[in-house]
């Protein structure tokens, strides 16, 4: 086991499965505004504190593989520089939407479409640099380059459509749409398998007994949700979140312990010795910080009369 | 793309200066802001005023767009730089400058978790003291941020925590002999820090205090001034606070520098050879050994030496290779520094001594009309500041260690993306401007008071 790997996966399980909360809600802001305050009431106060896990993703990972960062940041410079404009188009989006008065053809309304279309955009340029990392289409570590050409394989296309079969799948649990309630499992389980197959069009090495453990859980918040008594229990935005980023982490072995089609060993590019101990203190650190925030915000959060204040 | 390597090597440095410089110019507000909604609740609460209360809500809105915008941004500067300057990058990321970065990003933590619970959650605390000492989170949260990545950048000026003749004799290939830890407490840190903060916070102040001074003159609605005025009370005495820090930790910078950095040191004072009883000289140039043109302080720069650290024989560029001199025009930006914060110090005299004689300074026409140049020559000293301390390490990325040119990415390929980048702020940073303004003056849920 590869303690720092462990983490910095964790801390991208959390960013993946909040970024995927987000996406959920973006698609609903798109096509169904009119019934936007469903949406709103979770996304607003949230999306930065993506933001934050996503940073806290970036700097575990540099942190992890010194050695990964130039090789890695060159290989997807032209997909990190689409990322970083998106990134930066979504904050300022969603900020300004959060409070502007209507003058002329700038209100609410658009920019809250803005956000939402650049986080869509956003999850897919993640979904491609991930399925890039897993499968290792497109990337060619010796030149240190990425071609979007060969990146454009069976395996790569299948993956994207799974997940976002998935997500829309799981959007209806998360954001309580009783109305699609029979959606769930038919779109989920789709994913699912999409998923699956992708995996083995990408390499049939990574279908390990393991990978049961995601796809089971994936099945399981489709199905309790399809039963109303059980459905509270996934759609409590807490729990669902806590299931998904289970869901995420319980994926590491496509990326572990060789990622890029299984040729990269992510051991021998972890740090070791004194950075190594370092990168655990601050850790444990940072973590009861993290800890002790998260617990007032429950306290808070939940003695409020009807969630955040919009 | 094919582009001459020393061409690229310039447009890689202008790209990240501009796009630090930027990026600076939101921290800075962002810094103030938060210290201001901090003191506007405490405020509001102790003395029971609506109008204190609901500037704070209307300021904790904007500080939402700052904290977006910012942070969007600063992800974008930590992309950016391994992409300008991998070889400075991979040293970082083996050494203690990581452990910093990784702190900050814990201290980010507090920020973001607070601001959630302080702006969204305004009305879900039992008592308002409460709800205050979560802007104090949020204000702790925004420093340490702040004072790791300052931590960072005086690591670079004095690094330790790793064996830097084995890494140059390596080729920049092996870092050995690491100790994290040391990397948090170099021999600059603590000056430094110190610098910085309270320059941030000066220049944030006086940036917002203009946007108040502004609107207070043109406005007039009485209960708009009323709101323009309370701010301008407090953001004066922050002010003031600041001016003053800033001018005794300028005075504890040089210090460190003479000790720690003695060839910027002598490029800033303008020495081109080593002495005693040295005069502090203003806006000549050295040319051929020789400190020619301006006009000088006899025995003034030796005087201060001595105060702060207690050094007789200052250092001269002349002690050092010609081939490690920083850019000579430091001195004149160093100048412009003094000679600018000198002058914003007087002003702020003159408000304080207003204030003491209760004129009520904060509801002078005349000096708000002076704070809006004031705050524009705020900034650029602020600037001046930044780009001096950096200029000033040319041309090392890393002191003694690592040139820029050694660091630096000069593949043609990253010119488009760079002018984009460069595109992109330009179109960013006054929109963030104008949405302050525009969430500001119209909120659209205003205060109950």
């Amino acid at each position: 086991m590869n303690g720092i790997f462990e983490v910095n996966y964790a801390a991208f399980s959390v960013f993946a499965a909040l970024l995927i909360t987000e996406i959920m809600g973006a698609v609903g802001l798109l096509i169904a505004w009119p019934s936007r305050s469903k949406v709103l009431d979770y996304i607003v106060p949230v999306w930065e504190v993506t933001g934050t896990f996503g940073a806290l993703w970036v700097v575990t990972g540099d942190f992890a593989y010194p050695a990964l960062l130039v090789p890695v940041s060159s290989i997807f410079t032209p997909l990190l520089i689409v990322f970083l404009i998106l990134w930066v188009a979504r904050g300022a989006s969603i900020s300004f939407a959060e409070f502007i008065t209507k003058r002329r053809w700038l209100d609410e309304e658009g920019l809250f479409k803005s956000y939402a279309a650049s986080t869509i955009v956003l999850g897919l340029v993640v979904l491609v640099l991930l399925s890039a990392l897993v499968g290792g289409q497109g990337v060619d570590l010796t030149t240190g380059s990425f071609s979007i050409i060969s990146w454009a394989t069976a395996g790569s296309v299948v993956f994207i459509i799974g997940a976002l079969l998935v997500t829309v799948g799981l959007a209806p649990v998360f954001f309580d749409l009783s109305a699609l309630r029979n959606l769930a499992i038919p779109l989920t389980g789709l994913g699912v398998v999409l998923s699956v197959l992708s995996y083995l069009l990408m390499s049939p090495g990574l279908l390990t007994p393991w990978m049961a453990a995601p796809v089971l859980l994936t099945l399981a918040v489709g199905a309790l949700y399809t039963w109303r008594r059980t459905s509270r229990i996934v759609t409590n935005k807490a729990a669902f979140l806590a299931v998904l980023s289970v869901i995420i982490f319980s994926l590491q072995p496509l990326v572990y312990p060789k990622a890029v089609g299984q040729v990269l060993s992510i051991d021998a590019v972890t740090t070791t010795g004194t950075m190594a101990d370092a990168f655990f203190s601050i850790t444990v650190v940072g973590g009861l910080l993290l800890a002790l925030m998260l617990s007032l915000y429950i306290v808070v959060a939940t003695r409020g009369p009807n969630g955040p204040d919009l | 793309m094919s582009v001459d390597p020393v061409s690229m090597l310039s447009f890689v440095r202008f790209l990240f200066a501009f796009t630090i410089g930027s990026h600076i110019l939101l921290v800075s507000t962002s810094i103030a802001l938060i210290l201001l909604i901090s003191i506007t609740e405490f405020l509001a609460i102790r003395k029971h005023d609506p109008v204190y209360d609901a500037l704070g809500r209307k300021l904790s809105k904007v500080f939402v767009i700052s904290f977006g915008v910012g942070t969007a941004s600063g992800i974008v500067m930590a992309v950016e730089l391994v992409g300008l300057f991998p070889s400075f990058m991979t040293l970082v990321a083996s050494t203690g400058a990581m452990a910093l970065l990784y702190a900050e990003v814990s201290a980010f933590f507090v920020e973001v978790l607070a601001l959630v619970l302080y702006v969204y959650y305004w009305n879900s605390f039992r008592g308002r003291y409460s709800h205050w000492a979560v802007s104090l989170f949020i204000l702790i949260g925004t420093l340490a941020s702040a004072v790791f990545i300052t931590m960072v950048n005086a690591w670079m000026n004095t690094p330790t925590g790793f064996d830097a003749s084995a890494f140059i004799s390596s080729g920049f290939k092996t870092v050995t002999g690491v100790e994290p830890f040391a990397a948090f407490l170099t021999a600059s840190t603590a000056a430094q820090v110190f610098h910085v903060l309270v320059t941030t916070l000066f220049a944030g102040t006086m940036v917002i205090g203009a946007y108040f001074a502004y609107w207070f003159v043109r406005s007039g609605d009485a209960g708009e001034k009323a709101m323009y005025s309370r701010a301008l009370k407090i953001l004066g005495a922050m002010a003031i606070v600041t001016i003053v820090l800033s001018g005794i930790s300028g005075s504890e910078e040089m210090g460190n520098l003479l000790v720690n950095q003695p060839l910027k040191y002598a490029a800033l004072d303008g020495n081109a050879v080593p002495g005693t009883n040295l005069p502090d000289r203003f806006f000549g140039s050295v040319v051929n050994g020789t400190y020619v043109g301006g006009f000088s302080v006899p025995g003034m720069q030796t005087l201060l030496a001595k105060f702060e650290t207690g050094v007789t024989i200052l250092p001269g560029l002349s002690q050092f290779p010609a081939n490690t001199w920083p850019p000579l025009f430091i001195n004149t930006t160093f100048n412009i520094m003094t000679v600018g914060g000198l002058a914003l110090g007087l002003f702020l005299l003159v408000f304080f001594i207003s204030f003491v004689r209760k004129r009520r300074p904060y509801e002078s026409r005349r000096l708000l009309y002076i704070w809006v140049p004031a705050a524009i020559l705020a900034m650029l000293v602020y600037q001046l500041g930044w780009a001096t301390d950096e200029m000033g390490r040319q041309p090392w990325i890393v002191y003694n260690v690592m040139t820029v040119a050694q660091a630096a990415n000069t593949s043609g390929a990253l010119l488009i993306p760079g002018i984009v980048i460069v595109l992109f702020y330009m179109a960013v940073i006054p929109t963030t401007f104008y949405f302050y303004s525009r969430i500001f003056q119209g909120s659209k849920k205003e205060a109950p008071g």
